[in-house]
């Protein structure tokens, strides 16, 4: 089907499209498609809405997969400040040519489509990175000198999506760009510091926080505090999982989904709504698929050989981690609600595109595992 | 080669750095998503129940139903307490697009009902947008046929129907049927229909005092709602009981012809079947309309009737007490009779009695009969036929006190007629422990002759008196006296009596003689032909008269005000010559009996002795 003729780089389209990792394509489908059974169940049953868009991203991001995984690394390398930087302009360019929602001004319409540039500026940000440190590799990367230009990378997006405001996003950026800092060998020193550091900038951070936030946060440390307000939701998720049981309350008969006690049900709530129906049974196989897919993740990551594609995929999959972690944690109640979706499941365009546009990196890193890359230059 | 050595170790030391950091963060990810997952068993296992009752909670709420009140009927099967439908219109927020318009266009249909928009907008404002309120109560008919019929540009305003309680025959039945309004706050704990949003409770009259069998029993239904608290499905119902009917022995011919004799004045009717203990009508007037309390009656209409002296909101027959006055004539007589005095034994009357009263300076004290000149000898026939005073201060000294109220007490004086009524009042029977224990003094012999003609402490009530007479002329049989109608008991018992037969019929004598052979007292009110009412006058004065008065003659009724004249009783049976029914009539501060109630008495008599009674049972047993 593929001959060489198509062939890009050493590799043919066809050895490309044989070396991705299906097993873990096969996962991705098996979350997707609970993530169309609790969408369908929010629906009330109606397929028309949520479930069918929802399919349709699906779709467009099992194609960007594949299409990264056709595209050759050298080039990604190759362009990965630029991609990074256009993608800092576009965010940057928000506040002028972007739609207010909510109070919140995340989106861009490009073509008749919203989308959301700081969901992909946490994986851009980690090819820029990774891309850095492959550069400085036989240097001491522990000089203080070469801190600077990875902190400014850092701290544009951050800064940027902080004050739109959003802070869940921002928190993924920053903390998903610093298993980049780890895996590049930074001496634990840093982390020890940075740690410090960043418990004693919780008080000045406390002063950029918006009134809503920091209710949030209020509201975390004490959900009595306001239990029709901000308390209401998360004791409302932490009654619909509880509820749940080990078997759950049966498919679309979640009452608290069902009769709206839930917020977001479609969105950052939807793994309530599914511990409700499905249960402690149905949760946990749902932790351990995304728990595979991390594990097998990491393990591709340390097969490549070049640094770039280490860094590169270990980033990509700590950022998915993060995710899946920061979303069910605070619909259990075990941080404040920061609204971060759940991949594959949450209903959102920009992050599942995203999300599976990082994947498409993972494959494509998985895919020319044996490609050495030479330093490169800025482009 | 040492450059390219270094560069390789270097690399490999990389390599195993890197493998040894990326072990590191995939144990550390581990490990949050165990305990994540320990999160969600504490959640799911360990809590489950708890947050599965919370689950519930938030979803099922418990609504009350309603169930629908009794029916109270008369004798003759009648409804004179029922449920009629009534008609308000009521709003869904939810669905009006401007509301400002919708009630102004609501106020052009209705404009008789002109609505205050503002407010209207307030009190819907506080409900669920997808509640109906109800923002106009007691439409007509007609309006509410309006109301449907311009439906089209009134949209989110919906017409609708509810039950309210209703008494066809309004004021006449007043007092006995009672009336329903808002449940108060000293019922709440008592009543489970306070639960209710609108429920009422009866305040007086029989809606009070049988309460509880006419409310039924309430039902309830679970309901799932969502968190905007909107119904979603009924999960469970637990049907009520409906009210129980209630058939009364009133019959509501007799009690609208009693009432109506009554316009105008204010006092009370009670008319009783002496065979059977049933009472026919109790009636009392001033009355109101009762069906003004169902509608929620206005501040204004409620002030009127606590400030009216006439006191129409007391039902005079059985909680209005008065001094029985010469009524009690054949009761004292027959304490007489039993202490062995005999009928035929005269007294003389010269128009008072003289008694040593040492705290006075003349050492004596005169009571007097009511007729100036005196009525000369006179036996007991004649005494009771003319109301002579005293004869009945002599006897009255012979027998003593005790042993009158003895006899009083034996024929339902001092005592509630009904165990039924929460407003009901026993009157006051005097006798000398009576006075040691109310009033801590001695009793004095003077009282005594004043008892004797029903003054001094004496106090009863129209059916009261109605009950005692009708023990004299039944026989002397002791009756149970009834108001709710009951099917005849099965096990008849041999009925207990209350006095000697010869007694008796000394006393039924000069009854009829009273009022139909001429010089009695009532024989102005006498019935002709064949079937006779018989009867005592009383009149009861409320003020002391001095002997200056007497002197210069007695200030006639007419001339004092209203307050201070006298009471006009009477009390009668009929036919005479085989008792059926026994009346008492009082007109309050009506001047004589037997100007003033008698008359009234008479007309009572000749409505019962040409009225058809019938009895209809099947129609009020509940289905």
């Amino acid at each position: 089907m593929f001959n060489s003729s198509f062939s890009s780089g050493n590799l043919s389209y066809s050895e490309r499209l044989k070396r991705i990792n299906y097993f873990i394509i096969l996962l991705i489908l098996i979350l997707f498609s609970f993530g169309l059974l609790a969408l369908y169940s929010v629906a009330d049953g109606n397929f028309n809405s949520w479930p069918k868009n929802h399919l349709y991203r699906f779709l467009i991001g099992l194609l960007l997969i594949f299409f990264l995984c056709m595209v050759d690394i050298k080039i990604i390398f190759k362009f990965a400040y630029p991609i990074f930087f256009l993608n800092i302009l576009v965010l940057a360019l928000i506040p002028f040519i972007g739609t207010e929602t909510f109070g919140a001004t995340r989106w861009i319409k490009i073509a008749g489509i919203s989308l959301q540039p700081s969901e992909f500026v946490k994986y851009t940000l980690i090819l820029a990175l990774a891309k850095y440190y492959h550069n400085i590799q036989d240097t001491n990367i522990n000089s203080l000198s070469k801190l600077f230009i990875p902190t400014v990378l850092i701290l544009i997006p951050t800064i940027i999506v902080f004050i739109q405001p959003d802070l869940g996003t921002a928190l993924v950026i920053a903390i998903g760009s610093f298993s980049i800092f780890w895996v590049a060998g930074l001496s634990y020193r840093y982390f020890i510091t940075g740690g410090i550091l960043g418990l004693l900038s919780i008080p000045v951070a406390w002063q950029f926080l918006r009134e809503y936030q920091k209710e949030r946060v209020f509201t975390f440390f004490n959900p009595e505090r306001d239990p029709l307000g901000n308390g209401y939701h998360i004791l409302q998720s932490k009654i619909a999982l509880g509820s749940g049981g080990f078997f759950g309350k049966g498919y679309l008969d979640g009452t608290q989904s069902h009769l709206n006690f839930l917020p977001e049900m479609h969105n950052d709530f939807i793994f309530t709504m599914f511990g409700e129906e499905f249960g402690f049974l149905g949760s946990v196989f749902l932790i351990i698929i995304y728990l595979i897919i991390i594990l097998l993740s990491f393990r591709m990551a340390i097969t490549s050989k070049s640094l770039f594609s280490r860094f590169l995929s270990i980033g990509v999959t700590f950022v998915f981690s993060l995710y899946v972690l920061i979303n069910i944690s605070m619909v259990m109640g075990l941080i404040p609600v920061v609204g971060v979706p759940l991949p594959f499941l949450s209903y959102g365009g920009s992050s599942t595109l995203a999300i599976m546009g990082g994947f498409g990196l993972l494959m494509n890193c998985h895919i020319h595992q044996r490609t050495t890359l030479e330093k490169g230059d800025f482009f | 080669m040492f450059d390219k050595k270094k560069y390789i170790s270097k690399s490999e030391n990389t390599d195993t750095n890197i493998s040894r950091r990326t072990l590191l963060l995939s144990i550390g990810v581990s490990g949050v998503f165990a305990l994540m997952t320990s999160r969600l068993a504490y959640l799911q296992l360990y809590r489950h129940k708890d947050y599965k009752s919370l689950s519930d909670e938030n979803r099922i709420t418990h609504r009350l139903i309603q169930p629908s009140r009794g029916v109270i009927f008369d004798t003759q099967g009648k409804a004179i307490a029922k449920n009629i439908e009534s008609y308000h219109a009521s709003i869904i927020l939810e669905e009006v697009a401007d509301i400002n318009k919708a009630l102004a266009s609501l106020n052009q249909v209705l404009p008789e009902k002109k609505i205050d928009i503002n407010k209207t907008i307030k009190k819907i404002k506080k409900s669920k947008k997808f509640v109906p309120v109800q923002i106009i109560d007691n439409l007509s008919w007609d309006e509410f046929a309006k109301l449907n019929s311009n439906l089209y540009q009134l949209k989110g305003v919906f017409p609708a129907m509810g039950y309210k309680r209703f008494y066809p025959q309004k004021e006449s039945h007043a007092h006995l049927l009672g009336y329903i309004s808002d449940i108060s706050k000293e019922e709440y704990k008592d009543n489970p229909f306070s639960k209710l949003n609108n429920a009422k409770s009866g305040k007086i009259g029989i809606e009070k005092s049988l309460d509880r069998e006419l409310r039924g029993r309430l039902g309830s239904k679970s309901i799932e709602i969502n968190a905007f608290g909107r119904e979603i499905r009924e999960l469970k119902r637990i049907e009520g009981e409906v009210g129980q009917n209630i058939q009364l022995t009133i019959d509501s011919d007799v009690q609208n012809f009693c009432f109506d004799l009554l316009k105008g004045l204010s006092g009370s009717v009670s008319v009783m079947d002496i065979n059977t203990g049933n009472y026919i009508a109790l009636a009392s007037a001033p009355s109101f309309d009762p069906n003004k309390f169902s509608d929620g009656i206005s501040s204004s209409d409620w002030q009127d009737l606590i400030n009216n002296k006439y006191k129409p909101l007391i039902n005079k027959s059985i909680s209005s007490f008065y001094p029985p006055g010469s009524t009690i004539k054949p009761l004292v007589a027959l304490a007489a009779l039993e202490k062995g005095i005999s009928p035929n034994e005269t007294f003389s009357c010269s128009g008072k009695h003289e008694v040593e009263d040492t705290s006075l300076e003349s050492g004596i004290k005169n009571f007097h009969c009511w007729k100036k000149d005196g009525h000369g000898d006179v036996n007991m026939n004649e005494a009771i036929k003319v109301s002579c005073d005293v004869y009945f201060y002599h006897i009255a000294r012979r027998v003593g006190i005790d042993k009158i109220a003895e006899v009083c007490r034996r024929f339902g004086l001092g005592n509630e007629v009904f165990d039924l009524f929460y407003e009901e009042q026993s009157g006051i029977v005097p006798d000398k422990k009576w006075k040691q224990a109310t009033l801590g003094k001695k009793w004095l012999i003077g009282e005594t002759l004043v008892s004797a003609i029903g003054q001094s402490y004496f106090l009863s009530t129209s059916s009261q008196l109605t009950l005692a007479f009708a023990q004299i002329v039944n026989g002397g049989k002791k009756i149970k006296p009834n108001i709710i109608y009951e099917d005849d008991k099965k096990d008849v018992k041999i009925p207990t009596l209350l006095a000697a037969q010869s007694h008796l019929k000394i006393l039924m004598k000069a009854l009829d003689d009273a009022t139909n052979e001429s010089g009695g007292t009532s024989y102005r009110s006498r019935i002709l032909g064949d079937k006779k009412m018989a009867g005592k006058t009383g009149t009861s004065q409320v003020r002391v008269i001095s002997e200056k008065e007497r002197e210069d003659g007695i200030i006639k009724n007419k001339d004092l005000p209203w307050n201070k004249r006298d009471h006009g009783l009477y009390v009668g049976y009929g036919p005479s010559d085989k008792p059926k029914y026994a009346v008492s009539v009082i007109v309050e501060h009506g001047g004589s009996g037997s100007r003033s109630a008698a008359p009234i008495a008479s007309k009572i008599f000749k409505f019962l002795f040409r009225k058809k009674m019938d009895i209809k049972r099947s129609i009020i047993i509940n289905v």
